[in-house]
């Protein structure tokens, strides 16, 4: 095993017994349980109402139209989460990237590794492998619990094609959250105080979630939230066109909503992504930039508890 | 007994931030098997030069080897041949005591780190302590765990940074007997303390830094020839004192 595996190892086993890791992804399970649960729920109101509505016309000798569940796209029931990801996924990245420096930080134990015969580079994979591993174990948690709803409702027709569908899906929302992730690990590793990585890398989030979708298509922040109305076209005023195409490809909550509904099969007709880029460019474009941004930051961690105290 | 090539050797070694000098060019050899006792007042400059000889700190001018390999182009053999033990050291709270040393012994690159970690305790006599976590040890007991960490690979150099700061008088003497025993297997020991006492009692030779500079530098055995009339802390506060305080 390479340094950079043990530290990775020994990261994710302090998360484990963070309880304050342990809360936000239960929260997270919790959320998306709760998507499932509405996804569950809408279909068999509707299976309930259009079978009754059958027996009905049925009876009365009218013809039956088909059932409105056959025709909405079967991943469409897990519409919601997208927003579950884009809010409390990424604020939970936020605060183990945070916690996966600050942990070293306040045992003391940096001068320990740094006084270790390992490269620098090392500790900066080692904390980014135990991040990517997290946030792709909270992802594995949306997939288990997607897939599990699915399969409960019996009148949904799931085949591989969605549930390729909804691995890509999976993979674009680890890749979302993981940026903020390396934002907050790498500007923690650059802020010697406790909580300014913390608090920068949530304001980053705040703008990318609330401020640019506004400036970029009017959508207000309580309407950010919502997966449908997130997706509004672009209002027809020169300022939200211009603002649309310069900072769309900086708005990645947009980008991200937009690839979700694109993915899971909710996106409105001949709506386009902000900006002249594809989302799906733009995330990958973030996540290399974010990666390399908390790659170089933490190789060059500051390993000696404090400033010159001598 | 000493051999040719020192444990550690600094020649004109400094540190400053921006125009804060912390450390004034510093020439300095302590022989191998040494047990090497850095004193000097708080804010001396001990600290910096612990983390410019463990690599902590990159040094702004001249030449540093420890164990016969220079600091700034062959960290990682200085990283091999050293042990550090920081003052105040806290490990990870929510790991028990054989959890932080086996993940230390790993980073150090030991081939057994089971074994290691066990030899280790029981060399220190904490193997009760083994399967405790940490964040519920009192000082004294953190402060051994944390001596462990640095000992565990088997180092040829070890740098203690105030190991007594903050014990007990018993968890002084245990260190000390601690520092004979790992002495008598030839291992090489840098101390910086405040505590003349045990400098007096475990050290074989002392270096004096006031101010960011050295201005005392001899065997123990030469000081108790030349100043057999007058106490260490004599010595200490008179070579201290003549030191008036370098402006940057």
């Amino acid at each position: 095993m390479t340094p950079a595996r043990f530290i990775a190892r020994q990261s994710l086993a302090g998360l484990t017994r963070d309880r304050s890791v342990l809360i936000l992804i239960a929260f997270f399970a919790a959320m998306v349980l709760v998507t499932a649960w509405l996804g569950w729920s809408a279909t068999n109101t509707v299976n309930a109402i259009y079978a009754d509505a059958a027996t009905y016309l049925s009876a009365s000798g009218q013809p039956v139209p088909p059932n409105p569940v056959s025709q909405t796209a079967s991943l469409a029931v897990l519409r919601n989460l997208g927003v579950y990801i884009s809010l409390i996924g990424a604020f939970g990245s936020i605060v183990i990237g945070q916690l996966l420096i600050e942990t070293d930080r306040r045992a003391g134990t940096l001068p320990l590794i740094g006084a270790r015969p390992f490269e620098r580079r090392d500790l900066a994979l080692g904390k980014m492998r135990a991040l990517v591993t997290a946030t792709g174990a909270m992802m594995a948690v949306a997939g288990i619990i997607s897939v599990a709803t699915l399969v409960t409702i019996p009148s949904l027709v799931v085949g591989p094609g969605d549930l390729l569908r909804l691995a890509l899906f999976l993979v674009a929302g680890w890749a979302y959250i993981t940026i903020f992730g390396f934002l907050a690990l790498g500007a923690a590793a650059r802020m010697p105080a406790t909580a300014s990585g913390l608090i920068a890398a949530t304001v980053v989030w705040l703008v990318v979630t609330f401020v640019l979708p506004e400036l970029t298509a009017n959508v207000h922040p309580t309407a950010a939230i919502n997966p449908v109305s997130t997706l509004a076209n672009t209002p027809d005023l020169g300022f939200f066109h211009v603002m649309s195409r310069v900072l769309g490809p900086l708005s990645l909550a947009e980008g991200f909503a937009w690839l979700s509904g694109d993915l899971l099969s909710f996106l409105p007709d001949g709506l386009a992504p902000r900006g002249p880029i594809p989302p799906a460019v733009t995330l990958s474009v973030a996540l290399i930039l974010a990666g390399l941004f908390a790659a170089r930051s933490a190789a060059k961690l500051d390993l000696n508890a404090g400033g010159p105290d001598a | 007994m000493t051999n040719i090539i020192p444990a550690v050797s600094t020649t004109g070694l400094s540190k400053s931030y921006g125009d804060t000098v912390v450390l004034h060019p510093l020439t300095l050899d302590v022989p191998k098997g040494e047990v090497f006792g850095f004193l000097g007042h708080n804010g001396a400059g001990k600290t910096t030069t612990i983390r410019l000889l463990t690599t902590l700190l990159a040094p702004s001018s001249g030449t540093t080897r420890v164990a016969g390999h220079d600091v700034v182009s062959d960290p990682l053999k200085v990283r091999a041949a050293i042990g550090y033990l920081p003052e105040n050291v806290r490990l990870y709270d929510r790991f028990t005591t054989r959890e932080n040393l086996t993940f230390f012994a790993r980073l150090s690159g030991v081939a057994n780190p089971v074994d290691a970690v066990r030899e280790t305790l029981d060399f220190l006599d904490i193997a009760p302590l083994a399967d405790r976590r940490v964040g519920t040890f009192s000082k004294g007991m953190r402060q051994r765990v944390g001596l462990a960490q640095a000992i565990l690979h088997a180092p040829q150099v070890l740098f203690l940074d105030e190991p007594t700061s903050g014990l007990d008088p018993m968890g002084v003497r245990q260190l000390r007997e601690i520092i004979e025993k790992l002495h008598a297997r030839g291992m090489t020991i840098f101390m910086n303390t405040h505590l003349l006492s045990e400098v007096a009692r475990s050290c074989t030779s002392i270096g004096v830094l006031a101010h960011g500079k050295l201005v005392f530098h001899d065997s123990m055995q030469a000081v108790a020839d030349k100043y057999d009339e007058r106490s260490l802390e004599d010595l200490y506060v008179g070579v201290a004192a003549r030191t008036p305080e370098v402006a940057a």
